[in-house]
């Protein structure tokens, strides 16, 4: 089939503490995004879900993987570290509720909208996390066939 | 004096007998907007932003821009500067604002009006903008041109982000344009408006404005163009300086005066948290935290390419540095006090006089390929390409570096061959026509 045949995949690792390059990945999936074609709205959609799950690893796991595939029906992210893990993902999701240190907030992150954030902007959203091991999201992205102009 | 078709009108050009083909422009360029082709500097039109990075690193001269010239000026009956406040910045200390403007006149233009007014007044406005409307956040500065057409070639989701007031350059020349005709009994087509200005982008946002139907502006002369009339000018008159200092005609806003410097834009916001960020990598960092949900807790953004603001722009005369020193004394000579009523400012924003005239647009993107399919059938393609380049991004084949010249092989603009690092399967390549043009962008 020709959609299955059309998917595009890409492997990033992100390390966590790097806040030098804190948004590289993001920054590049949107950029490839752009490249295929993706309609603006899909486009941010899936930079600000990739921002926030990137920081969140940045922020509290040692590393990660981010895998991106993309069909012409749907984006694809799924973000699995190897961290402490989410004891309470209830409260996580919960919007305003941040466990940010006063540094990470001093730069400008962890305003509590990482997790509820990313789940508002996705079409399907699964958490998955065991304290002491890491946690796992996956998300998809609907392009509902829009293209870009 | 407007050249060019509004929709690929460009301020920023390559003279090809100057140039020696070195890829220092192809380098600096944000956009990856250059190749080197036959021993020549091209310009890809539709990634072109006119920052100007490419004609500061040129060391040839042979990268130069479009703006108005003096004599083209010849064409109107009655002839006003609006100089930005950069000017202010490029003399002595013994030079005073209001000197600068009378040398002006002396050098032909019937009447010059100061913008550090204008300037103020688009502050209040501004603050008024951001009380009426609690979202979205950030909102960003629309005065830099290049920060306009950036966002709208590749930041399109941010164009609802722009606050909707025209800059002070183009407020001063509708209120011009309102006045002077009335005033002066003469049609408006006999009135040249002409902005003086150190930015190649400002004539670029004249001959096709993003968000008015028709700049109200008639060019914009280059402060390194002017600059040595108006010295000429001031050092015939010493003695009308003298009378200027004691009897100042304009009265200078302080807040407005500070504009030409990076943080100046938002400097006077009463009650609302403002970023500035000057600089073209800075600003494009900046608004890609911005495209990623970031910075929402800042209620404005001002974004300026040039390094510390319009003061650092490429066409200036005086080292950005002195300039800025300069303009921080005026700023302190002018005071704190405002110049502006904020009742006219109220008047004039609820009126919509200060207002687009039509939303910020995205400008036609460049995917890989309009179907989908294709498109990622491409990616996947220069992924592979591009692991085999060498990553030295020398920019021996034309290209600025090894991920856009796989870029343009998929997209069909170059092949592999012109990569000298590459083993081509045929042998030794010949040694021209190493690039297909299939069609040119």
């Amino acid at each position: 089939m020709a959609g299955a045949e059309a998917t595009y995949r890409k492997e990033f690792p992100v390390k966590g503490g790097d806040f030098a390059k804190a948004g590289a990945v993001a920054c590049e999936i949107k950029e490839l995004l752009k490249d295929l074609g993706l309609a603006v709205a899909t486009v941010r959609r899936a930079a600000i879900v990739a921002y926030e799950a990137e920081m969140n690893v940045i922020m509290y796991a040692r590393e990660a993987r981010v895998d991106l595939a993309v069909s012409p029906d749907e984006v694809r992210l799924t973000f699995d570290d190897r961290g402490p893990g989410i004891p309470d993902v209830e409260l996580a999701l919960t919007e305003g509720y941040s466990t940010a240190t006063a540094e990470m907030r001093e730069l400008g992150f962890g305003a509590g909208m990482g997790l509820p954030n990313i789940k508002r902007n996705a079409d399907v959203f699964a958490i998955d996390s065991e304290v002491g091991r890491g946690t796992r999201l996956d998300i998809i992205i609907r392009t509902n066939g829009h293209v870009t102009p | 004096m407007k050249n060019g078709t509004a929709a690929n009108f460009h301020a920023i050009h390559i003279t090809r007998d100057k140039c020696i083909g070195c890829v220092h422009c192809m380098a600096a360029c944000p956009t990856r907007a250059i190749r080197v082709e036959n021993g020549k500097a091209r310009i890809i039109d539709q990634l072109c932003i006119d920052c100007a990075e490419c004609l500061r690193v040129c060391p040839h001269d042979a990268v130069h821009s479009h703006t108005t010239s003096f004599a083209s000026l010849e064409a109107f009956d009655y002839k006003v500067a609006i100089p930005s406040t950069v000017l202010y910045g490029q003399f002595g200390p013994t030079v005073l604002p209001n000197e600068i403007l009378s040398a002006l006149r002396r050098v032909g233009f019937d009447e010059v009006y100061d913008l550090s007014s204008i300037c103020e007044l688009n502050c209040a406005a501004t603050e008024e903008y951001l009380n009426d409307h609690p979202r979205p956040r950030p909102y960003i500065t629309a005065t830099c041109p290049v920060v306009v057409r950036i966002i709208q070639r590749r930041y399109p989701s941010l164009c609802g982000q722009i606050l909707p007031i025209e800059p002070p350059r183009e407020i001063a020349a509708k209120i011009l344009r309102t006045i002077l005709p009335k005033s002066l009994g003469l049609p408006a087509a006999k009135i040249g408006i002409i902005h003086i200005t150190p930015c190649p982008a400002k004539m670029v946002s004249i001959n096709s404005p993003a968000t008015l139907a028709k700049s109200y502006l008639d060019g914009a002369i280059s402060i390194r163009d002017i600059f040595p009339q108006i010295l000429q000018a001031l050092s015939k008159n010493e003695e009308d300086a003298l009378m200027r200092h004691l009897f100042p005609e304009t009265l200078f806003s302080g807040t407005g005066m500070g504009w030409s410097l990076s943080g100046g834009e938002t400097r006077g916001l009463k009650s609302h948290r403002a970023v500035a960020v000057s600089g073209l990598r800075d600003t494009m960092r900046v608004l890609d935290e911005v495209e990623g949900g970031l910075l929402q807790d800042i209620d404005l953004l001002e974004c300026t390419v040039c390094p510390d603001g319009c003061v650092g722009g490429p066409l200036g005369v005086e080292n950005r540095f002195l300039a800025k020193s300069r303009v921080l004394e005026l700023v302190a000579a002018a005071g704190e006090h405002a110049v502006v009523d904020q009742k006219d400012v109220s008047r004039l924003y609820h009126r919509n006089f200060l207002s687009f005239d039509h939303p910020l647009e995205p400008v036609e993107s460049h995917p890989l390929d309009r179907d989908p399919a294709k498109a990622i059938r491409k990616a996947t393609r220069r992924e592979k390409i591009f692991a085999g380049l060498p990553l030295k991004d020398c920019g021996i084949c034309g290209a600025p570096d090894c991920r856009t010249l796989a870029d343009d092989i998929v997209r069909g603009y170059a092949r592999l061959e012109a990569c000298p690092f590459v083993p081509t399967k045929k042998g030794p390549k010949a040694g021209s026509g190493k690039k297909k043009k299939k069609e040119k962008r």
